[in-house]
């Protein structure tokens, strides 16, 4: 009895220094906790930020060896906790909602990319979507800049101060820039959740609501006498964007008929030669104390995920399109991408 | 046919599982249905779609009614929307029918589960339609409705609709959300609260606050030693649990039912303002409501009912029109977003097997709700025998950690708890009335943002008198419940003159 006791001990002991040298040898190529807590800037699980961060997060865990949780905790809690993390503890994944938050002056959002480190994109969201009521008069957003132009008031429902707002002033920059003066006549009317906006269109109390592809696509199958059915005017993704989403589209609507609402069947322009295009990406965000060899072995992980065809078929499936780009390329492009908007939102401020 | 090979003992031992855990967070003070569902959400992965619903309704049933246990037994509602069963199953509980108040409520549950997956099962569609006629200006109304609960509920009338003001006040320090269409600034606060209160103060740490801490504090005052009379509540010597206590109930099971369905089908409203809702109809519009406050049966069944029939009519937006009815079905619909479906006006017509799936499973939640709840209610119902100074340390070891656990670790939530708990025990010595305060908390914001969006949206004042049938109905039925609530006091007050 005493024997077996002892070689179970000394197994115990084996397997557990073994486990030991093996942990510290993973510590050292990559200085990352064993529970990494990812909090996003949503507080929904059933919107797109907590569906992405779930599929990527998974992967990472399961590439890294360790454990991750995807917690909802919303923008200003996730700020928070972020900056709480020294150590890497706790990292970020969010939008381009937490740069555009900065840029429209919303209370509590911190310019991201001097007060942390803006980690590598993981995805775009090509949903990002306008829509009339399918008995509107406007069939295109050509028709509703035009209306703009000739005196008639146009209502927007968005959620304001984010990657809601984005269209809507580019909408009215496009305005702006075709009939200078009369861009007052497209009037924001702010409302909160996706429900808020889809009841505003349904009550005529607005002209056009900001959408997605994926809420909003079965209410645009809907025959025209019901109150509840829409059309998509304009997708705001790049066309090379929706081009890399499967065949199939989303729903009944095919990739070809979404097409048809992306630039430049539908445009909406930025400037003489080009068209506003928008791509909801979606990003990890560090603390700014973190570790660069953590960052850099996330980076590692990501490209291993992404060389794969799990994760990629994965957000496929779910009308995501697979967008990795290291963190110091990310960084770039997304500072580019914010200065890019940055100029439109301050013309239109005058 | 295919949705039978769904049917399997993995599928029904999810339920039961899910439901059971869904009770015993239910029952844990400052855990909710809303936060079980979150938790076991990621699960659904691994269940596949059919299964992983067939888990997550069971915690949703499970959790909403779990949320009677405490606040029957110990005066902390379990959830946000049991807050009414305290108001009389806490005072049965201290007379020793804490068992009974318990059965009373379990078959109010299982009776308001049950109407509101009828509901669903054949109604969805056409209540969908109907539910997208009460925009802003309908729903600011249903939310004055809730508060005219307010005079029914006060001792003092003054006091009363001062500390519902009070509540209402409380409820929007913080800041305007853009989420919510607001300009996203702060307001009613320092400068130096601004990391703290960003958000404002979190509705279950208050409400634990207010109710648990405050009911230890008072207790602790008085001290805990047996010969102060402060010892263990008996379960003996009170009235015995007999299914004819539903005798007269048809009425009120049948109304608030209703009322929880209906409420669950209006996105935003909330499942606290449905069991305030029927709570107050019930109160104004029954024969005998002199009782109620004080350990009436018939508070009991109004409460449970409501609340529990919140759970089909949440799901009625939710798989009519892709909108979740409640903050639980919010994150239900993670679970067919995670599996790549799609929920809109389509998906009951293109996903015909699952929906036939969630209408069993529902079915099968509340039945095994009420087969593990009842019968284990009498052993659960022995929490209250054990003397103060043993369970109340517990008590605020639950609720410390609930609140810390509701926002995903937030410590200031933890604080709220006790800043709230301070509050309710001051209020008391102030003669505040916190029923009323806690129901301005908890109507304050919604109400808020409905008043705003409809001037925002319509621009002017005469709309809510003038934007439909609907409002101009509602606004009747208001005026009838302030009448009532005003003819009740005049009449309790004649009484004791009457009979001196």
């Amino acid at each position: 009895m005493k024997a077996i006791l002892g070689k179970t001990c000394l197994a115990v002991l084996t397997s557990a220094a073994i486990g030991v040298s093996a942990s510290a040898q993973a510590a050292e190529d990559c200085p990352l906790p064993g529970n990494l807590r990812v909090v996003i800037g949503s507080t929904s699980t059933g919107g797109d930020t907590y569906q992405v961060s779930s599929m990527v997060v998974d992967q990472l865990a399961e590439q890294l060896d360790i454990n991750a949780k995807v917690d909802a905790v919303g923008v200003m809690p996730g700020f928070q906790a972020l900056e709480r993390s020294r150590h890497g503890n706790t990292i970020m994944i969010f939008h381009d909602g937490s740069y555009l938050g900065h840029l429209y002056g919303v209370n509590g959002y911190p310019d991201i990319f001097s007060k942390f480190v803006v980690g590598p994109t993981i995805a775009i969201n090509p949903g990002n979507a306008y829509l009339v009521p399918k008995s509107s008069p406007y069939q295109s957003m050509s028709d509703i800049i035009e209306a703009a132009g000739n005196g008639k008031q146009v209502k927007v429902a968005i959620q304001p101060g984010g990657v809601s707002e984005i269209g809507f002033t580019a909408l009215k920059n496009a305005v702006r820039m075709q009939y200078p003066g009369k861009e007052s006549n497209i009037v924001a009317v702010n409302t909160g959740s996706q429900a808020d906006k889809n009841q505003l269109l349904f009550d005529g109390a607005v002209d056009v609501i900001n959408g997605s592809v994926q809420a909003n696509e079965q209410y645009t199958q809907l025959p025209a006498d019901d109150q509840k059915a829409m059309r998509f005017v304009w997708i705001t993704a790049r066309e090379k964007t929706i081009a890399q989403t499967n065949e199939e589209g989303m729903g009944d609507t095919t990739r070809e008929q979404l097409l048809q609402y992306v630039t430049p069947n539908a445009s909406v322009p930025m400037s003489e030669d080009q068209d506003f295009t928008f791509d909801k990406e979606f990003f990890l965000l560090y603390n700014k104390d973190m570790d660069p060899a953590a960052i850099d072995c996330i980076d590692n992980a990501l490209a291993d995920v992404y060389e794969g065809d799990e994760l990629q078929e994965q957000l496929k499936r779910s009308f995501f399109v697979p967008d990795y780009k290291p963190t110091q390329e990310a960084a770039s492009y997304l500072e580019e991408k914010n200065d890019e908007y940055k100029t439109i939102i301050s013309d239109l401020k005058g | 046919m295919d949705i039978l090979s769904h049917l399997t003992p993995m599928f029904f031992g999810l339920i039961a599982a899910g439901t059971l855990i869904g009770i015993i967070f239910g029952a844990i003070p400052g855990m909710t249905a809303t936060m079980a569902v979150a938790v076991c959400l990621p699960l659904t992965y691994a269940f596949g779609l059919e299964n992983g619903i067939a888990l997550l309704l069971g915690l949703y049933v499970g959790g909403i009614s779990g949320g009677m246990v405490p606040a029957v037994l110990i005066n902390i509602p379990g959830t946000p929307s049991s807050i009414t069963t305290t108001f009389d199953g806490y005072p049965m509980a201290k007379r020793g029918e804490g068992e009974r108040a318990l059965k009373i409520g379990i078959v109010a549950s299982v009776f308001g589960g049950l109407f509101s997956a009828a509901v669903l099962f054949f109604f969805a569609p056409v209540l969908a339609d109907f539910a997208i006629k009460f925009s802003y200006v309908e729903k600011f109304l249903i939310i004055l409705l809730a508060l005219t609960v307010i005079a029914s509920l006060c001792s003092n009338m003054l006091m009363g609709v001062f500390s519902g003001v009070l509540g209402v006040w409380l409820s929007l320090i913080g800041t305007y959300s853009i989420t919510e269409g607001g300009n996203g600034e702060t307001r009613l606060m320092f400068d130096f609260m601004e990391y703290y209160l960003i958000d404002g103060f979190s509705l279950l740490p208050v409400l634990i606050g207010i109710f648990g801490l405050t009911t230890v504090l008072l207790d602790a005052e008085k001290g805990f030693k047996d010969e102060t009379g402060q010892g263990p509540i008996s379960l003996k010597g009170g009235a015995k649990f007999k299914f004819n206590v539903f005798k007269g109930q048809l009425l009120n099971l049948v109304r608030s039912s209703s009322i929880g369905t209906f409420v669950g089908i209006l996105p935003g409203v909330g499942g606290s303002a449905a069991s305030v809702l029927a709570y107050s109809q019930e109160k104004n519009f029954s024969r005998d409501s002199s009782q109620m406050g004080k350990g009436a049966p018939q508070g009991i069944v109004s409460s449970e009912s409501s609340n529990n029939a919140l759970t089909g009519g949440a799901l009625v937006p939710l798989l009519s029109l892709g909108i979740p009815g409640d903050s639980t079905t919010a994150i239900l619909i993670g679970a067919f977003t995670l599996q790549g479906i799609q929920v809109g006006p389509l998906f009951i017509g293109n996903n015909i097997d699952t929906w036939y799936l969630m209408i069993i499973a529902l079915l099968a939640a509340n039945v095994l709700m009420f087969g593990i709840m009842y019968f284990a209610i009498r052993h659960i119902a022995k929490v209250i025998e054990v003397p103060k100074y043993i369970l109340y340390p517990l008590i605020i070891m639950m609720c410390v950690v609930g609140a810390y656990a509701i926002n995903y670790g937030i410590m200031f939530d933890v604080w709220t708890l006790l800043i709230f708990g301070i509050f309710g025990w001051v209020a008391h010595k102030i003669g505040l009335e916190t029923v009323p305060l806690i129901i301005g908390f908890i109507l304050g914001k919604s109400a808020e943002v409905y008043f705003v969006k409809s001037i925002e949206s319509y621009g002017n004042l005469s709309i809510f008198f003038t934007k439909s049938p609907i409002a101009m109905f509602l606004w009747v039925l208001i005026a009838i419940s302030l009448a009532f609530a005003i003819y009740l006091r005049l009449r309790n007050r004649r009484q004791p003159t009457v009979e001196s």
